[in-house]
């Protein structure tokens, strides 16, 4: 198993690395791979720069927007909930999904300022998306695995999870959300409290 | 009765009536969900997921700040490298033991360049000078390979997430490491108890930040942990990952490999 260490020396070396990807029939690893390391720049650029928290905020709203199956994703997230809610608590709940996105991003700015991500291998998972591999470096702690699982929505690739560790964000946070409803005695408006508060904590 | 014994029988009563109930077998999907929490005792494990939370807030997460706080980066780094190192014969009797040569024989490398010229592991030699890294492994994870399964999720106070495959490993791992055996007198006794108090406190310092996140961003910590854990398990069994957590992020306290390297700083 290789190790790429997470040095810039390998951000500068990623072209190289991109042009050696097979190209796979569905989602094209290559494609894929090109297309995490355009967002993640351009993420870490905002991340680190110098600029206001609202002009930091509003960047990441457009490269999220741009970039990551928001719809998609928050529906497998609420999976099963999904049909049982009305068309009403459908796009509330999307709303607020995409709020917490943000928030949660935004929220991590500064423990991430500094960062930098190196491209792993990177390898065709299903028919339809690509897991693209990167090893997440920043200043004070320990490298970690971040895996960016690409789709292709509409003709573009899109991200529709991410991997730390091992652990799918959509799958933790799928599991997260059906025990709140669950809990809320099966009703998604439990869930969309508890994200309303969330929210208004976060602020 | 004496306090104990209450104890016992409240633990007892309450896992014999906590057990979630299994949804009808019409209903597909929250069949599907039944099985992938694989959480059968899930009123049980919550409480003790509480008294995890109770625990945490008076002792460990306290004592994990301070222990970031009080002790320089550089030693604690050195510490979490002296404890990796000292794991450095379980992970290499799993390594053999899941028939993994090449991964054993750097693990075994690492024990000798670390033990000798890291200055009792103190320091990681063998990635930051001969670039070969650490992994970790532990008997739950062999077990695993050996095809295993892994049993109910349980949540145990203070150890965390774990299930009754992961458990037996612990066990085993702490009997088959040759410190249990070697040396006797109040030095090694002291020696053990030492390492002990450290392993808890590394281990608790690595997922401080991890854990405090989980808690501020989850609507419900408790499954978001048993989702990671989980998940996590499987992707380490399956050798999957560029970088292996450097401490115990879940998987019961240190197992992981210590870490060293330059221009990767301490850390925080």
């Amino acid at each position: 198993m290789r190790t790429p260490r997470p040095t810039r020396r390998l951000l500068l070396g990623a072209p190289l690395l991109l042009a050696a990807f097979p190209a796979a029939a569905q989602m094209d690893t290559g494609r894929a791979a090109a297309f995490i390391q355009a967002t993640g720049e351009e993420l870490v650029r905002v991340i680190n720069s110098p600029a206001a928290p609202e002009q930091r905020r509003a960047q990441v709203v457009a490269i999220l927007r741009r970039s990551v199956d928001v719809e998609g994703t928050g529906r497998f997230i609420l999976g099963r909930w999904w049909r049982q809610a009305t068309p009403a608590e459908q796009a509330e709940y999307l709303r607020l999904f995409e709020e917490v996105l943000i928030r949660n991003l935004a929220s991590r700015f500064g423990e991430y300022q500094g960062v930098t991500f190196a491209l792993g291998r990177s390898q065709l998972r299903t028919e339809d998306d690509a897991l693209v591999t990167t090893v997440v470096q920043r200043p004070g702690s320990a490298a970690f695995n971040l895996d960016w699982r690409v789709a292709e929505v509409n003709g573009q690739p899109r991200i529709v999870d991410l991997v730390a560790e091992g652990a799918s964000l959509r799958l933790t946070q799928r599991s997260e959300y059906s025990a709140v409803v669950q809990r809320g005695g099966n009703q998604v408006a439990a869930l969309l409290a508890a994200m309303r508060q969330q929210i208004a904590q976060l602020r | 009765m004496r306090l104990p014994a209450l104890l016992l029988a409240a633990i007892l009563s309450l896992s014999l009536s906590a057990c979630a109930t299994r949804p009808p077998a019409t209903d597909r999907e929250a069949v599907e969900e039944f099985e992938a929490n694989n959480d059968p005792i899930e009123p049980f494990n919550r409480a003790m997921f509480a008294v995890n939370g109770a625990i945490d807030t008076v002792a460990l997460r306290p004592a994990a700040v301070a222990y970031r706080a009080v002790v320089p980066p550089p030693l604690r780094t050195g510490i979490r490298n002296a404890l990796g190192n000292l794991r450095a014969p379980t992970i290499l009797l799993n390594d053999i033991l899941q028939a993994q040569p090449e991964r054993a024989a750097r693990t075994a490398v690492r024990f000798v360049i670390n033990s000798t010229l890291g200055i009792g592991g103190l320091v990681d030699v063998a990635e930051w000078q001969f670039g070969i890294p650490g992994h970790a492994e532990d008997f739950g994870q062999t077990l695993a390979v050996w095809g295993v399964g892994e049993g109910p999720y349980l949540f145990i106070p203070v150890f965390g997430p774990s299930n009754p495959r992961d458990l037996v490993g612990t066990a085993v791992d702490a009997v088959a490491s040759p410190w249990f055996w070697f040396g006797q007198g109040e030095v090694v006794e002291a020696l053990r108890w030492a390492r002990f108090g450290l392993t808890i406190l590394d281990s608790r310092e690595a997922v401080l930040d991890t854990l405090d996140d989980i808690n501020r961003t989850s609507l419900d910590p408790y499954s978001t942990l048993r989702a990671g854990y989980r998940q996590r398990r499987a992707s380490e069994i399956g050798n999957r990952n560029d970088r292996t957590p450097q401490s115990a992020i879940g998987s019961g306290f240190g197992v992981g490999p210590g870490d060293f390297r330059p221009g990767n700083p301490p850390p925080r």
